[in-house]
């Protein structure tokens, strides 16, 4: 009897979107598109809009999820402003909850007004408009980390996403980061609606959300840490829309011998051209997109092999085709 | 006739009253016979929305699962447009606030609601597609 359970607990696979493999979401999406000019102002009647033609509650929250990814532009200067105030007041908690509750209502005039936020706004509206819907969702706190967050000393909670309740079942979505990215240049938000981060594989998930609240890993029989979040590799939102999981290298950051062997291994959502497997090696002087020693993809099981031939310090990119899939750096001694 | 008809559920209540006291499963039928009692009545529901500084305009009041519902204007009132029976559940929701649902029932057909403003911590980190760098000692 143990075994059987050790068995399936093994076996079982977390939630995630291939759950519903057998739903067609054209339907929901239509719906979103449809009420593309619709505002905040009257959310009963958005929601009502969105989700009363719709048979399954998974369909009912993707129309909801999908007006918000394409109808709220995430605002770059209300987030670096929130960002300066929260780290000057991090240890002054009187100080920081007076910020908040002013910056809150910023938040929620500039959502009504103009349909602008930052990712707590996004989780916040997907929470609200499910729960119009009579869904269960929940706004997960925690931090989020991106080529841009200061990797080796990450500041307080950065980020929020949402844990949705589909057929008795949580699974996670970050609709901040689905919709799009502001350029750090012009500040300018441009959608570009990234549908990996819809009922995400909550392991794949874990590599760069970390949640405040152990129990919103979604995965009851594995421990994480934050430690090992912060030395896990760069993984980009393309990361989403290949892969399933991202199973080695488990740290950003490696060192190896000249010559030496080092395996890279993934879980493929669907299968891709071995060819477009392709390494950009950036050693601080040059870069240059190589094609890895070995590249191998069985069961949609895709494996990487590469040696570094000299010494030196490298920024590894990994990428498929165009798309920038994670980053590593390799330091190499003879 | 009026009368009579006050009378009658008087003395259903009585009755119904009466019956609670003496037995459990009792009170679980007379439950029912009271809802059907006052669900043909048509109510006019109508009320006033507040929060911890006064009226609030903008609040949306549907009747749940419709599309049937008003806004609360300047003085955070409202008048429901369409008559509502007992056991009717109102949506209260606004951007910011916790969404109330409030049921409705023949003796209360003036709502006076305070809402309460969401305790959300306010925090945003934008993805970014720029490649990291390492930090490199020149």
């Amino acid at each position: 009897m143990r075994y059987l359970l050790l068995f399936i607990v093994a076996f079982q696979s977390h939630a995630q979107i291939s759950d519903f493999d057998h739903i067609n979401f054209s339907k929901a999406d239509l719906n979103a598109s449809i009420c593309k000019n619709e505002g905040l102002d009257n959310m009963p009647n958005l929601v009502y809009n969105l989700t009363s033609n719709l048979d399954t509650d998974v369909e009912r929250f993707r129309a909801i999820y999908m007006w918000v990814c394409h109808n709220i532009a995430n605002d770059y200067t209300l987030y670096l402003k929130n960002k300066r105030k929260r780290s000057k007041y991090q240890n002054d908690s009187v100080k920081l909850k007076s910020w908040n509750n002013r910056f809150k209502k910023d938040v929620f005039r500039k959502l009504l007004k103009q349909n602008k936020t930052i990712c707590t706004g996004y989780a916040y509206i997907v929470k609200e408009l499910a729960k119009l819907a009579n869904l269960e969702c929940e706004i997960v706190h925690g931090y989020g980390r991106t080529s841009m967050t200061n990797i080796d000393e990450l500041d307080p909670p950065n980020h929020s996403w949402n844990a949705i309740k589909l057929n008795e079942k949580w699974y996670l979505c970050d609709p901040t980061w689905a919709s799009g990215i502001p350029d750090p240049e012009t500040k300018i938000f441009k959608f570009d609606y990234n549908n990996g981060y819809f009922l995400s594989n909550p392991q794949l998930f874990i590599i760069n959300h970390f949640p405040q609240e152990e129990h919103w890993t979604l995965m009851p029989n594995e421990s994480h840490t934050f430690d090992e979040f912060l030395a896990a590799p760069i993984l980009y939102g393309q990361a989403y829309t290949y892969l399933s999981t991202h199973d080695y290298p488990k740290l950003m950051h490696q060192s190896l011998h000249k010559n030496e062997m080092v395996q890279f291994q993934y879980k493929l959502q669907n299968d891709i051209d071995v060819e477009s497997v392709r390494f950009l090696i950036d050693n601080g002087y040059t870069n240059k997109k190589t094609t890895p020693n070995s590249v191998n993809i069985e069961n949609k099981s895709l494996i990487i092999e590469h040696q570094f031939e000299s010494n030196g310090f490298y920024d590894v990119h990994l990428y498929i085709g165009n798309d920038l899939i994670s980053t590593y750096t390799f330091k190499v001694k003879g | 006739m009026k009368t009579q008809t006050i009378k009658k559920i008087t003395l259903l209540f009585g009755l119904i009253m009466c019956t609670a006291l003496f037995s459990n499963k009792m009170h679980a039928q007379s439950k029912i016979a009271t809802t059907t009692a006052v669900a043909d009545q048509e109510l006019t529901v109508k009320g006033k929305v507040t929060d911890e500084n006064g009226p609030l305009l903008g609040v949306n009041v549907v009747l749940k699962n419709s599309k049937i519902g008003v806004i609360t204007d300047e003085n955070g009132e409202f008048t429901f447009p369409q008559s509502l029976s007992s056991g009717d559940i109102l949506v209260f929701s606004y951007l910011g606030y916790e969404k109330q649902d409030i049921k409705i029932d023949a003796k209360s057909t003036y709502i006076n609601l305070l809402m309460s403003s969401d305790l959300v911590e306010i925090m945003g980190a934008p993805n970014s597609n720029t490649p990291f760098k390492s930090k490199r000692s020149k």
